[in-house]
């Protein structure tokens, strides 16, 4: 039958999303599962949000005035997709830990909220079209102060990032993959490329959108030589000719693979250190060039492939918090319309280390297993506990009774079962699912002979379930992608 | 289009821009987010800030004059009687007592004369005097107040204490019918217009829930809305919608027939100058600011429109934390 592994569909929707509900999963097991990943590869495809609502209640959401107001709409946001869009906002996530910039400079929310829009908008689309989109990005041209790089007086941030963390990478094989020239002249044909307003411009009503503007007479006109090249390079120039280098394609190809296959080092090692699974990147690297630098068709690849699906990929990722926390939003089918409490929750991500839209610097996060320490296991732990054993959930009440459907005498390992499974075919360790089976044993037979029948039976028989599902949101493995 | 003093005019000429007021503040002269504003018994403007779930400070009822001189603001965000949330209107009662309707708490709270709470009434569902976040309210000349119940799709109509009277309205687009109504108008003939948000059109009933009519479609075009909220009758009859996510005020006569529209011609006003004469840099940085003039002088998002005895209407103008007054020729 087409798409019925559904433990491959739940993994493939942690990756590309942030999981999937019991629901979501039954309805891809109904087709093939090449269709699933095309699908997540469209997501322009399947319906918007009711923006008009979201403004109607956020009120101030609009023009976002300060930084939690921000990461709220963010948190609101993936969540809102999390099941018709996923791809969208998991690519956009994607870009934003990449082309990580950051409100601790920017200091203009809506204008950061822009930069992520842009991220679902051509998140997918051509590498080239999305590297020019980004250098014409007003968050990102003040963030690495290209509105302060003049004709005469290069500034070479933006010019440096573009190559070392945005496309290219320092170096690969143990070879430097530009030079100091390079960074040079890159900054030069960039000049002139600037924002009108700035973060205060519009204080006395609220702030305006900063919108790009380029200044010709700011243009340095002079020629460069860049990678081998010389001419009188502008901007979409320098950007030609990056996509057009090997490294470049590695740099994409790790990128990716680190984000959405297994745990890279950390980005600053790649130019000595190899990938884990050469082969993979070579095959990520080939897709690049093929389809002219298209990013959907590296991920179609990327999905289908056996690397991918392979059991050893399974679990293997440490979930970021954004991902903690969306992905149990959706799993509870919390703050699908607009109500009061966001704000709170949505904090949860700056608790455990992802102060979305300000990342620690222009490297983003550490992500992998630097993401947990001591404070920030306590603070995910107890975030998926408090929310995933709340019974006025619709999604933990859905669960219970699906799995209070039809049950007779409910056993032990029927119940640690099925929660494993309706909480996303979640993996545990031999000896902690023991564990946890003894644990709900012990609580059946204080109730000896419990029959999900009458009220205060199945009052005992969803408090058992719902333990049971607190247990495994606090396990390890619930902790893993 | 101007006036000969150099202020500009309204689409069809029937009204001349004239002041702006506002700033945006967390706290004294200034806004954050409004959403209500009216004349009250003292003669001056009372507006509603809705603000930031993060900056619950900043929401509170800003009393001010027409010219712009601050004189206090009041309230205090919270759950507990006589505080709110989620404000979404105020209105007077005859009495004076100012009326707050909050859509978090799904109450409405009352005021006396020298802003002390007095009561409270409303909870959360769906039966007579219940609320799913209420919005809009308005006092008829009976004396009784009417309340758009949004999530219930429908107006109930209640005694100033709060009893339940009559209701009227359910899900849908039919005659009578609303789709997330959001305010609601009631002119001197005791007719009562309602904002029909999701249904990109007003209703107009009798004051016992009897449909009259309907205008307005989904659309840009002159008589069209995309999700119209705030709604005011003058003295006249002629009816001003805000027709929100098109960023205009339109007027219609009391047939529905459309007459004008305003879109904002913001100046700078007298709180915006104290700041930068206090900020001279940022006034530098304003000026040098060349791409984004014409959209600061717009409306961005009009939730509330009010027109007091003197024909000058009083556009709250959320998103730039202001409200912009034009005056009927």
């Amino acid at each position: 039958m087409p798409g019925t592994d559904k433990p491959l569909l739940a993994h493939l929707l942690r990756r590309a999303g942030f999981g999937a509900t019991f629901q979501e999963l039954d309805r891809y097991g109904q087709i093939e599962y090449e269709a699933t990943v095309d699908e997540l590869l469209h997501p322009e495809q399947q319906p918007t949000i009711e923006e008009d609502v979201l403004e109607r209640y956020y009120i101030d959401w609009k023009e976002s005035r300060n930084i939690e107001g921000a990461l709220t709409e963010s948190v609101y946001r993936m969540n809102a997709y999390a099941g018709t869009r996923p791809l969208q906002e998991k690519i956009a996530l994607f870009w934003h830990q990449v082309f990580a910039t950051g409100l601790a400079k920017v200091l203009h929310e809506k204008t950061m909220l822009n930069q992520i829009d842009l991220f679902r908008q051509h998140g997918l689309s051509n590498f080239r079209d999305l590297l020019l989109h980004l250098a014409k990005d007003p968050a990102m041209i003040f963030w690495l102060d290209n509105n302060f790089n003049h004709k005469g007086t290069p500034n070479e941030n933006w010019g440096r990032e573009l190559l070392e963390l945005f496309s290219m990478g320092v170096g690969m094989d143990g070879q430097e993959n530009y030079s100091e020239e390079d960074v040079r002249n890159a900054a030069r044909a960039f000049t002139g490329w600037t924002i009108d307003d700035d973060n205060v411009a519009s204080i006395p009503f609220g702030k305006t959108p900063w919108l790009f503007r380029y200044v010709p007479e700011d243009h340095d006109e002079d020629e460069k030589t860049f990678m081998g090249h010389t001419g009188n390079f502008n901007g979409e120039d320098i950007i030609d000719i990056i996509v057009q280098q090997r490294a470049t394609a590695r740099f994409l190809s790790r990128h990716l693979y680190n984000f959405f296959v297994a745990d890279e080092p950390q980005v600053a090692a790649w130019q000595h250190t190899p990938p884990g699974d050469p082969e993979a990147i070579k095959i990520l690297e080939e897709e690049y060039f093929r389809s002219g630098y298209d990013i959907r068709s590296m991920l179609s690849v990327l999905f289908n492939s056996d690397f991918f699906k392979s059991d050893q990929a399974r679990f293997a990722k440490v979930k970021s918090p954004a991902e903690v926390v969306v992905g149990t939003l959706h799993l509870l089918g919390d703050f699908k319309f607009p109500k009061r409490g966001i704000f709170e929750v949505a904090l949860g991500c700056r608790y455990m280390g992802q102060d979305l839209l300000n990342p620690p610097s222009v490297e983003g996060w550490h992500t992998g297993e630097e993401w947990i320490d001591s404070g920030s296991l306590v603070e995910r732990v107890n975030f998926v506990a408090d929310q995933i054993s709340n019974i006025q959930q619709p999604g933990v009440r859905s669960m219970v009774e699906k799995l209070l459907k039809g049950a007779g005498v409910l056993d032990p390992v029927g119940v640690i079962d099925g929660c494993l499974e309706l909480l996303g075919h979640v993996r545990l360790h031999d000896k902690n699912k023991d564990h946890l089976t003894a644990q709900v044993r012990t609580m059946l037979e204080q109730r000896s002979g419990l029959v999900a029948g009458g009220h205060e039976d199945r009052r005992a028989a969803e408090k058992t379930i719902l333990h049971a599902m607190k247990m495994i949101g606090s396990s390890r493995e619930y902790q893993f992608a | 289009m101007t006036t000969e003093l150099g202020l500009p005019l309204s689409l069809h000429k029937q009204y001349r821009y004239q002041d702006v007021i506002g700033l945006l503040s967390a706290a004294g002269p200034g806004f954050s987010g409004p959403v209500s504003v009216i004349t009250g018994p003292d003669g001056n403007l009372w507006v509603a800030n809705r603000a930031n779930p993060n900056q619950p400070e900043a929401v509170r009822i800003t009393r001010c004059t027409k010219e712009g001189d601050f004189i206090e603001h009041f309230g205090e965000w919270g759950e507990e009687p006589g505080n709110f949330i989620w404000v979404t209107s105020i209105a007077f009662s005859a009495q004076g007592e100012l009326f707050l309707a909050d859509e978090s708490t799904h109450r409405i709270t009352v005021f006396d004369s020298d802003n002390n709470f007095i009561r409270c009434f409303g909870e959360h569902g769906n039966g007579p005097a219940e609320f799913d976040r209420p919005s809009g309210i308005a006092f008829a000349p009976d004396g009784n107040l009417y309340v758009v119940d949004a999530l219930n799709h429908r107006v109930q109509v209640l005694t100033p204490n709060g009893e339940f009277k009559a209701q009227w309205g359910s899900l849908g687009d039919g005659d009578g019918r609303f789709n997330m109504p959001w305010d609601i108008a009631i002119d001197s003939a005791s007719d009562v217009y309602v904002t029909d948000w999701r249904n990109d059109r007003v209703q107009k009933f009798d004051s016992s829930g009897k449909f009259l009519m309907a205008f307005g479609s989904s659309g840009n075009a002159e008589g069209q809305f995309n999700r119209p909220n705030g709604i005011s009758v003058d003295s006249d009859g002629d009816v001003y919608v805000c027709d929100w996510m098109n960023d205009r005020v339109q007027v219609f006569d009391q047939l529905g027939i459309f007459k004008d529209m305003l879109i904002g011609h913001s100046g700078m006003s007298k709180w915006g100058r104290t700041f930068l004469d206090a900020n001279p840099e940022i006034e530098g940085k304003l000026e040098l600011a060349a791409q984004n003039i014409e959209i600061k002088e717009r409306f961005y998002r009009p939730v509330s429109v009010h027109v007091d005895s003197e024909c000058k209407v009083f556009v709250a103008d959320c998103y730039r934390h202001r409200v912009q007054i034009y005056q009927k020729i």
